[in-house]
């Protein structure tokens, strides 16, 4: 069985007054260790695919398994242990706690968890840091460092506890291009070292990269192969 | 998330709106105060008379009347009409065989047949003075304020006027002076006829008594029988000149008699027996019951004053924690994003709240123990001239300093589960979308 499978997925919103089917019978499978480029225009669904396979969501029907676990039909402490240690997300807005340092944003997943003693929880968080060549803005606040360094932290917190699967909703959305491409090119490190990565993007030039291409449009996907 | 995280996170999150957590705390703090304090003052009041009660033995006394149903305190004349059995010298021998009393005093207490009252020149009327007569052989004791209690040593001329007199004349705060000052009683022109005219009663004060508003005159009970006694000589019907004698106790008896008995679990006994004899009987543990009942609900009216102070606080912990849920919606969303549980989240907001709660039952109660010492160095002031032992009589007690606090925590924790459960509940996918 593959990594990711969905099947028949679909959940509608009602959206001033009016029903949107954000998705409408997907299914796809993802093995592990793929990448993944989700795209389509605004509004079509691809965050809501992402928000389901991310267990931060659950849709109206069908079924979505990962690694075995049933997310569709989970319980909010499965669904919660999943999104805790199986995956890291990367949002487009960062999602930093303003009032925490980079290290006490990247421990949060430990934190939350309960995992270990603080200190152990510094040394892994000051690992992830490292990873993202950050070590020195350990004590910054998110103020205080740039886009591209934020979203580096954003990545060493989905790193932290060594996820199966990372799910990046337009991880360059807020950065220019340069600072887009070393984001991207992090992400990709991290799909090289065998974590599967999906990434939700409506630039062409990050779909480019991906293995596999999804298009989504009113709630359907279409797929087309990318980079080999 | 463990215990430690969840506080250390709790704290970290009030600190962040520092001005909004002192105004939470500071209506809190109000609430605890009121409490501790009432119920402090009320137990420690309701304490401090139930042992000055204790120490002048009236949770061992018994008043025996005439009449049943007469309170603790009364002592009533026997009515002319003959209605209630007379107290004389033969019912105090009956009393004084009894087991387990210590000691037993007839008693009078009137006053009606004096005009008036003076003291170094100034004088007083005696309308509103009562007198008491009693044996001093240790079965009525009074608290005292200054001086000494009746004794044998008195020589049946000494007297003990009461705080509330001695202020009556002049005398607030200066009853030390008092002790050894001479009064001058004035019989009423009006008494008896008029060859039985009384010159009038002089003896000096021994002691001064703290009083509860009555306007008293203790003295020895031979010395209270004999003014009452009116003695004449005029013609019989023979002719011959005779000595008349009227007597007020030979002819209605005594007020009452006072019985000390030896322990207060045989009370009940005694009075069991007095009342088989046909006399009223009244016991002073009954009157220390009453009073302490008394204070018992003016401690649950002003404890419930106080709980309202908290309920307001309470509204006050819900406010900021919606408040909290509101500008913190961004950052629920994100903890859920990695991983948070409701529970998780639930916990965090209620720690939260409770955290609010003991802060503010903290700082109560500290300050309620400050208040506490400042309102003892005031009153042990205005007790310092007086004989009363007990000093620093509005205390806390550990137990309740800890009921406070437990409260408040409680309290916190009650008010922060509704703002808890809906951050708990928000959706993450809208929480990480809000602005």
């Amino acid at each position: 069985m593959a990594f990711i499978q969905c099947s028949g997925l679909k959940k509608t919103y009602t959206v001033g007054g009016e029903e949107v089917k954000a998705l409408d019978g997907v299914t796809l499978s993802i093995e592990r260790g793929d990448f993944i480029a989700i795209c389509g225009p605004s509004g079509s669904g691809k965050s809501t695919l992402a928000n389901v396979v991310g267990g931060l969501d659950q849709p109206d029907e069908g079924s979505v398994v990962v690694d075995g676990i049933d997310l569709a039909r989970a319980k909010d402490k499965a669904l919660s242990d999943y999104r805790n240690k199986q995956i890291g997300y990367v949002f487009q807005s960062f999602n930093l706690q303003s009032h925490e340092t980079a290290l006490e944003n990247v421990i949060s997943p430990l934190t939350v968890a309960g995992v270990g003693k603080r200190a152990e929880r510094r040394e892994r968080g000051m690992k992830a840091l490292e990873r993202m060549g950050l070590s020195d803005r350990a004590k910054h606040k998110p103020t205080q460092l740039s886009g591209g360094q934020r979203q580096r932290v954003a990545i060493a917190r989905a790193l932290v506890n060594d996820p199966q699967l990372i799910i990046a909703d337009e991880p360059t959305g807020n950065l220019d291009s340069s600072r887009g491409a070393d984001v991207i090119n992090e992400l990709k490190r991290l799909n090289a070292d065998g974590i599967t990565l999906i990434i939700i993007t409506h630039d062409t030039n990050v779909a480019a990269q991906a293995r596999r291409i999804i298009e989504i449009k009113d709630g359907k996907i279409s797929e087309r192969s990318g980079a080999q | 998330m463990n215990f430690v995280d969840q506080f250390r996170t709790a704290w970290r999150n009030l600190s962040r709106q520092k001005l909004r957590t002192s105004l939470t705390i500071f209506a809190i703090v109000i609430g605890a105060v009121s409490v501790t304090v009432m119920l402090s003052l009320v137990t420690s009041t309701k304490g401090f008379l139930v042992s000055s009660a204790e120490q002048i033995g009236m949770d061992r006394s018994i008043i025996v009347t005439g009449l049943p149903g007469l309170g603790y305190g009364s002592s009533q004349w026997n009515r002319a009409d003959g209605s209630g059995k007379r107290i004389d010298t033969d019912s105090l021998a009956l009393i004084e065989k009894l087991g387990n009393v210590n000691s037993a005093s007839l008693h009078t207490n009137d006053g009606g047949f004096f005009e008036s009252l003076t003291i170094d020149g100034f004088q007083i009327t005696m309308k509103n003075v009562a007198l008491e007569g009693y044996s001093p052989n240790g079965t009525v004791i009074h608290h005292m304020l200054v001086g000494d209690e009746l004794s044998v040593n008195t020589n049946g001329s000494g007297f003990l006027i009461s705080s509330n007199l001695a202020s009556e004349l002049g005398y607030k705060g200066k009853e030390k002076t008092l002790i050894g000052k001479e009064i001058s009683l004035k019989y009423r022109t009006d008494w008896g006829p008029p060859e039985a005219k009384k010159g009038d009663e002089i003896g000096k004060i021994v002691g001064v008594t703290s009083s509860d508003g009555q306007n008293l005159l203790s003295m020895d009970l031979d010395w209270a029988v004999s003014m009452q006694t009116l003695t004449w000589s005029q013609k019989g019907p023979n002719g011959k000149t005779e000595t008349r004698i009227e007597s007020q106790i030979a002819k209605y008896g005594f007020g009452s008699i006072w019985i000390d008995v030896n322990d207060k679990k045989n009370v009940d006994a005694v009075m069991g027996e007095i009342k088989q004899l046909g006399y009223g009987v009244a016991a002073g543990k009954e009157e220390i019951d009453n009073q302490a009942t008394a204070f018992t609900i003016i401690g649950a009216i002003l404890g419930g004053i106080g709980g309202i102070a908290l309920l307001v606080a309470a509204v006050g912990v819900i406010n900021t924690m919606v408040m909290a849920t509101l500008e913190r919606t961004r950052e629920i969303g994100i903890m859920r994003a990695v991983g948070a549980t409701k529970k998780t989240i639930r916990r965090l907001f209620r720690v939260e709240a409770a955290l609010l709660g003991f802060v503010g039952g903290f700082y109560g109660v500290v300050i309620s123990f400050g208040f506490a010492f400042g309102l003892n160095q005031i009153l042990n002031k205005q007790l310092a001239d007086s004989s009363i032992a007990n000093r620093n009589i509005v205390s806390i007690s550990p137990q309740v300093a800890l009921l406070v606090l437990l409260i408040t925590t409680l309290i916190g924790m009650l008010a922060g589960s509704l703002p808890a459960r809906r951050a708990a509940n928000m959706d993450p996918v809208e929480a990480l979308r809000y602005e």
